[in-house]
């Protein structure tokens, strides 16, 4: 396959190596991943909260979501381009890994969900749902994120 | 007993060591720590967000700022219960490090920050909201806040980098 020449002459690239090689590079980048991680599932938790109707009851839906979404896109923004930068700096420890490969489906999937289900649900002319699917669509947003948290605590831990 | 002694001592007891060892423990309880970040000092970041007039302005601060510290609540717990155990079964490892350290000052300062504004702050936030907005007493608070609380997570992220 010709990605894994291009990925490790893409790893040697000066900046790329300075990240990978100083000694507070490394430790940087993942520090913007874990901030950027945390900006993003605490507006997603805030947005299910609400449209499981758990919390936030005295606040609309829409002006809620509204509010929210310039830090979540931020977050993503930020927890993206930190994340390939790792990949970049280190590719021979994510291309055989099974819970990289995990995590980049789970991510693929909540951002599909995001952004083409879960808005659906919080623009401002949604028609009223049922309780219960509002609930189910909230549970599923929540655990595809956290899915991909916890997939990608699993690549230090399980080859 | 000196600290460093003890911090050994408690590093290697049976409990310790047997989180350590096993395949599923210390992952279980480090992948917590690490995604109750999110319900924890997420909720914070917000809130600090909001009283510096970065984040919900079309909301009253009076009134959306406490619902954040409340879901707060949720993941502190998480995060002090799993934090303690991860320092118990490196204790030894952690004394030296100077990320450790400076974690835990920032710790004790955002704690004294929060204490601070909870006290004087907190009572006439009622006050703001038909004002224009927070206080500078308050701004600066929640900017105290928002670089502790970052330099918490850098800290404690860097720290694992010299183990």
């Amino acid at each position: 396959m010709a990605l894994l020449p291009l990925l490790q002459s893409v790893s040697e690239w000066a900046p790329i190596v300075l990240i990978r090689d100083s000694k507070y590079g490394m430790p940087a980048v993942q520090s913007f991943h874990l901030l950027g991680l945390t900006m993003l599932l605490a507006t997603v938790v805030v947005l299910d909260l609400r449209l499981a109707d758990l919390g936030m009851k005295d606040y609309g839906l829409p002006s809620l979501a509204r509010q929210l979404e310039p830090w979540t896109i931020g977050a993503i923004v930020v927890v993206i381009s930190s994340g390939l930068l790792i990949f970049l700096a280190t590719p021979g420890k994510y291309l055989d890994s099974r819970p990289f490969r995990l995590k980049m489906a789970l991510l693929a999937s909540a951002l599909l969900f995001h952004f083409a289900v879960l808005r659906r649900f919080t623009t401002p002319d949604s028609v009223v749902r049922p309780r219960l699917i509002n609930a189910i669509v909230a549970f599923l947003s929540v655990t595809l994120w956290f899915g991909v948290g916890w997939a990608g605590r699993a690549i230090a831990f399980i080859p | 007993m000196p600290l460093f002694e003890w911090c050994q001592w408690l590093q290697h007891t049976r409990f310790a060591t047997a989180i350590t060892e096993s395949d599923w423990l210390f992952p279980l309880i480090e992948g917590s720590h690490i995604l109750a970040l999110p319900i924890s000092v997420g909720m914070i970041l917000i809130a600090d967000l909001r009283l510096l007039g970065l984040a919900f302005n079309g909301e009253a601060s009076g009134k959306i700022v406490p619902r954040f510290l409340q879901l707060s609540r949720i993941g502190f717990p998480v995060m002090f219960l799993t934090g303690g155990l991860l320092l118990i079964t490196q204790a030894g490892k952690a004394y030296g490090n100077p990320f450790f350290r400076t974690k835990l000052i920032f710790l004790v300062v955002a704690a004294i920050n929060a204490a601070v504004y909870q006290k004087l702050l907190y009572p006439k936030m009622a006050e703001w909201d038909s004002a224009s907005g927070a206080p500078a007493g308050a701004r600066f608070c929640a900017a105290f806040s928002l670089a502790l609380w970052i330099g918490v997570i850098v800290c404690g992220r860097t720290m694992a980098y010299q183990f």
